[in-house]
């Protein structure tokens, strides 16, 4: 890594006061540091933000609030994630590995920028660090995305990001201006020649908490995950489903994708073919089909589709009473 | 440069060093306490696992500047563990340089759950590989550790 | 020898020796060396697939303080290398090699410094060359396939892989005067010492090459690396010791992988199985040089497996700018048996014949290629009765499949020495080989032990450094122990008489052939609709001669096959082909197998002393047991699914429907 300077400040206004363009907050550092050593930013200060923002799970009748440095073994053993939130639960489980777990936080996990082997990659140009076009779109790309008109063809590589976005969870930002409060749906949107980055944080903004609300009865919720081994590597595809089962009835489907775009992907066909209607195999078949209607797969993704058609009629039934 | 004052294998050690040095770097180069591995240096491999507070982490992914007033655990801590002792009864290695950081793993573990059962063993392991495949054995290691009297 | 079952040390599980310093982090292995003042170094490697380095400039890197030494091809001697290129060349034929090198105070300090080296580059253009055919062939090819009534004719490819080990290259070097004593991370410490003192211009006496412990080779460390050199032209340069050990990704791109191979193949046999014919075209890429070491016979085994009488046999290498290739556990073996293993099941299905059965109908009882007969002839038939148990499905929707092998080397040889010394009631062992994992140490102390009849904790092991030790040979070809044990009974046979404790291998027999041989079955499920393969059994069976220690035994047999299921599911170099560079030169995006993608291994044991071959009657258990498991899988996965995969990895999208 380059030289940097460390800073830890005891206010988070001391904290903002550092934040610019050649300044990077250091939270679990798993993904920052991983970008440093390979010279994909070379901050020349560091703030650790580690004892300024919130830390903790905290469950209530209106919902669930996660503070920004949770680790993500903390919300993979907290009993009130595990009760009513169950996919979130599930996607912090299979998530990277142990040690990993131990020391990245919920905050960074979103904030993560593509694994995409030209992106790591500080010899390659590609369109996403600013360069002319994307390379994956022609060479390399059974990784890479099935959904968005790129030029970006990167996929997000969160597990907790599809998670939440299917819990309806709103991201608190704050910045020297103030807090704003958006849906995660808004907060990650894909990136445009403007703004070359997979969500709308501004440079001198953080991510405080994470607002769940509450789940109604009768909800259940589930994350499946494809990886190319048993465990320890980022989605091919993964699925998190979250529904509200009247009886046999659907009342509300949530489908989020990992895995298939540059940001987590909302399966809204897939939910509209299944709201109102009951979980039959039919209907199954239907919903998990139209998850894929609008796939435009790349050279060496194609087996992108079936796999998550599978993984999406596998996780409704998994949900079927 | 600044200085740093860590707490390693329950000892106050000073350090001079930048604020980039990692504390798997400053670990093995500053403190000579060369038993975690650099293998990858991009938390992908598990070599370098060592405790910090208690949890299992890359140290390679961990600032040593990061970790002032921290208690950190190497495997240069343990002495005559069960765990070691169960490794070198099963064959749990073969090169052995896998091996600190699977230890260090199931150190974790074993200090959270004294007698943990073969799901938690294998999730513990889920972060570290070993080229040499020694897998099997150290699983074998880990079960019988996990049902000596002292498992700890 | 004595009957096995009276035998005291040898045959015994006897943890590893250096057990305990393994699992305390005493164990050093080169790259935890800390020597005084010592420097740490970095090498600048190239970024294009071919080019012309037409300006180096390192005033820069030279001017910061804590650089002590920078070394390019504007001021290193010229040290020949590979069979056409040199030290730092100024034409660059790969993504990594290498064009520099500095030693600084830290590591961080020598990454800085090698920022501040300009270097232009003229890109030139990136070709493949195929070389002329080297062809092998007994019989008349064209009359046995008249005489077939069945032909298989198929083609099957394998890819890149790379070994990974997980502790990088590397070494600590560093002079007393005019010599040199290199702590390195090898396979060979002898090989290095010869070919670095070479290098370097210096008497062999004058190079000590010191491997105590090291982190894993595979065969990526059995010749000496550009490493070693620079290292040691950086200590004399700035007259520091200097330690150089190589980062993931240069590991990935610079110091060998595992041949990619597409093998064009044809079986033809009479309806009762018997083979009447076997030919084979391997097209096998080597990267941008010729490497060293063990080469990579892919036609070997076409040749020797199953009696035939009309086999041709031909390797084209294929030149790319692309990392040299470097043998990779039983090089060649393992790309040819999943073709040929492949293959044969292919052939049994159309034959409507049990696989084992078509093996046994083609039982080849004599060295085809070198024509005389095996040594332990039945062993191969023993490793496929051990198997037959085995293999029957347990449920319908898995699939099982068998594959057999053999392997080329493993019968060890000549020259390799020992030296005993009788002393305060033990006895020390001196060995002038290295323990790479494989416990070398342990086993040859058992037989020490056996042969002088003391407990095993009298005696005292040195090895690994070329200092004051005999010559050893080095770790490869799973050759070690065959080498080794008989001159160390020899040498122990004679320490006891009370002569001078020095032992030498004979040569193997003139008129017998060693077979190294075995067979595998695997069962697995697949998940048609996610393509998922979850490898649910594996039953191995090899033939290693006299199990000298079953703990370690066992632990190469799950450690072969541990490895093999990388091969198999989820390996593979991908290089992007517009910029030559290697994508997935990280552990991250280059898979290796994690403890959850482990089977259950069961090692059929057999323990089948072969003392024709030599004097201690062993033979190698290294490779083998990484050979059939990959056509064990693919031949399963057939058997569950009707898709039969003829490439590797065995990945989602080619099983996916």
């Amino acid at each position: 890594m380059r030289a940097f300077s460390y800073h830890a400040p005891s206010t988070l206004s001391d904290a903002f006061a550092f934040l610019d363009a050649r300044t990077r907050p250091l939270a679990g550092g798993t993904d920052l540091l991983t970008l440093m050593k390979a010279d994909l930013v070379a901050p020349e200060r560091l703030v650790n933000v580690k004892a300024l923002l919130p830390r903790g799970i905290a469950a209530g009748t209106d919902g669930l609030t996660i503070g920004a440095l949770t680790t993500l073994e903390e919300i993979e053993k907290d009993a009130a994630v595990a009760k009513r939130y169950a996919a979130l639960a599930k996607a912090a489980a299979v998530a990277a590995s142990p040690q990993l777990r131990n020391m990245a936080t919920i905050g960074g996990n979103l904030l993560q920028r593509p694994r995409c082997w030209y992106f790591r990659n500080p010899r390659l140009d590609c369109w996403l660090k600013g360069g002319e076009h994307c390379p994956a779109r022609d060479g390399e790309n059974r990784l890479h995305a099935v959904f968005g008109p790129g030029p970006c063809h990167a996929v997000h590589p969160s597990d907790l990001a599809p998670a939440l976005a299917a819990f309806d969870a709103q991201v608190l930002l704050r910045s020297p201006r103030g807090e704003r409060a958006l849906p995660l749906e808004i907060f990650f949107t894909l990136p445009s020649a403007g703004r070359r980055t997979e969500n709308v944080l501004a440079p001198d903004e953080l991510i405080v908490s994470l607002r769940l609300p509450p789940t109604p009865e009768g909800t259940k919720s589930v994350y499946l995950k494809a990886m190319d081994r048993k465990q320890w590597a980022f989605a091919l595809v993964a699925v998190a489903a979250v529904l509200q089962l009247e009886g046999r009835r659907v009342v509300h489907a949530h489908i989020v994708l990992g895995g298939v775009a540059t940001i987590p992907w909302r399966a809204a066909s897939a939910e509209r073919a299944l709201v109102g209607g009951d979980l039959s195999a039919a209907t199954l078949e239907r919903a998990a089909a139209a998850a894929l209607e609008e796939a435009l797969p790349l050279a060496h993704n194609a087996y992108k589709l079936p796999l998550a058609r599978a993984l999406v009629r596998r996780a409704l039934e998994s949900l079927a009473p | 440069m600044e200085t740093v004052r860590l707490r390693v294998n329950r000892a106050e050690r000073s350090i001079t060093l930048e604020p980039r040095r990692t504390l798997l770097d400053a670990l093995r180069t500053d403190l000579g306490l060369t038993g975690a591995k650099k293998a990858c240096d991009m938390g992908n491999c598990g070599a370098c696992t060592v405790h910090l507070e208690g949890k299992a982490v890359y140290a390679c992914l961990v600032l040593a500047i990061d970790c002032a007033g921290r208690e950190v655990t190497t495997i240069e801590g343990l002495e005559n563990d069960a765990l070691q002792r169960a490794f070198v009864e099963a064959d749990a290695f073969q090169c052995g340089f896998c091996t600190p950081g699977q230890i260090m793993s199931l150190k974790a573990l074993f200090n959270e759950t004294p007698s943990p059962n073969e799901a938690q063993i294998m999730r513990a392991l889920s972060g570290n590989l070993c080229r040499c495949g020694a897998y099997r054995n150290i699983v074998r290691a880990a079960r019988i550790a996990a049902r000596s009297p002292s498992a700890a | 020898m004595k009957r096995d079952a009276e035998l005291g040390a040898v045959g015994k599980p006897h943890p590893r020796l250096e057990g305990p310093d393994k699992v305390s982090g005493r164990a050093r292995y080169a790259c935890d060396l800390r020597l005084p003042r010592q420097l740490y170094a970095r090498v600048l490697r190239c970024p294009l697939p071919h080019a012309r380095l037409s300006r180096i400039d390192t005033s820069r890197a030279e001017g910061l303080r804590a650089v002590h030494a920078v070394l390019s091809s504007a001021n290193a001697p010229e040290v020949p290398w590979y069979d056409t290129s040199r030290l730092f060349d100024r034409e660059l034929r790969f993504v990594g090699e290498e064009v520099a090198a500095v030693a600084a105070e830290s590591e961080e300090i020598a990454e800085d410094a090698l920022r501040l080296i300009a270097v232009d580059y003229e890109p030139l253009p990136v070709e493949e060359k195929a070389g002329k055919p080297d062809v092998r062939q007994r019989g008349d090819i064209a009359a046995g396939f008249r005489e077939a009534q069945v032909v298989i004719e198929e083609t099957y490819t394998t890819q890149t892989a790379l070994h990974n080990c997980l502790e990088p290259h590397g070494c600590t070097a560093v002079w007393e005067g005019d010599a040199l004593t290199l702590y390195e991370s090898t396979q060979g410490i002898f090989a290095v010492r010869e070919e670095i003192a070479a290098k370097l211009g210096l008497s062999e006496e004058r190079v000590r090459v010191v491997t105590e412990h090291m982190g894993g080779g595979f065969g990526s460390k059995q010749i000496a690396w550009k490493h070693s050199v620079i290292a040691a032209l950086l200590a004399r340069q700035s007259g520091r010791a200097v330690q150089l050990v190589l980062e993931r990704d240069a590991e990935n791109l610079a110091v060998g992988n595992r041949n990619a191979t597409r093998q064009h193949l044809r079986l033809g046999a009479k309806r009762d199985g018997t083979l009447t014919a076997i030919e084979v075209s391997a097209r096998v890429e080597q990267g941008a040089y010729l490497a060293g070491g063990e080469a990579s016979d892919v036609t070997g085994t076409y040749l020797t497996l199953y009696r035939c009488p009309n086999v041709r046999a031909e390797q084209i290498q294929v030149s790319t700018h692309r990392g040299p290739a470097a043998a990779f556990r039983a090089p060649g073996y393992a790309e040819a048996n999943f073709a040929l293993e492949s293959a044969m099941d292919e052939l049994a299905r159309k034959l409507g014949m049990d696989p084992i059965e078509l093996r046994l109908r083609n039982y080849a009882e004599v060295d085809q290629d070198q024509r005389k007969p095996y040594t332990s002839v039945d062993s191969l038939r023993k490793c496929y009765q051990q198997i037959r148990g085995h293999f029957q499905k347990s449920a319908k929707k898995y699939g099982i499949g068998f594959a057999a092998h053999d392997w080329a080397a493993g019968a060890g040889h000549p020259p390799a020495e020992a030296r005993v010394e009788m002393a305060n009631g033990g006895a020390r062992l001196v060995i002038g080989a290295q323990d790479i994992g494989t416990g070398t140490r342990t086993a040859l102390a058992q037989i020490a032990a056996e042969e002088l009849k003391l407990p095993l904790e009298k005696i005292i092991v040195s090895i690994g450094d070329t200092r004051d030790a005999p010559y050893g040979p080095t770790s490869a070809g799973s050759s070690t122990l065959a080498s080794l044990a008989p001159a160390v009974r020899a040498a122990a046979q004679a320490a006891k008489a009370g002569r001078e404790g020095l032992g030498k291998r004979a040569p193997n027999p003139k008129h017998k052939s060693v077979r190294t041989c075995g067979a595998q079955c695997a069962e697995v499920e697949v998940d048609s609709e996610t393509g998922e393969v979850t490898v649910l059994r594996i039953v191995a069976a090899h033939d290693c001669g006299r199990i000298v220690n079953p703990l370690l035994v066992d632990s190469q047999i799950s450690g072969g096959v541990t490895q093999a299921l990388g091969f198999a599911l989820t390996e593979e170099r991908i290089v992007d082909a517009a910029s030559g560079v290697v994508l997935n030169a990280n552990l991250e995006e280059y898979k290796l197998p994690t403890a959850g993608d482990v089977p259950q291994i069961t090692h059929a044991s057999l323990s089948l002393p072969d003392d024709e071959a030599n004097a201690a009657g062993i033979k190698g258990v290294g490779e083998p047991p990484l050979i059939p498991t990959a056509a064990a899988i693919a031949n399963a996965v057939f058997d569950a699914t009707g898709i039969r995969v003829r490439e590797l990895p065995i990945s989602r999208e080619k099983l996916i429907r």
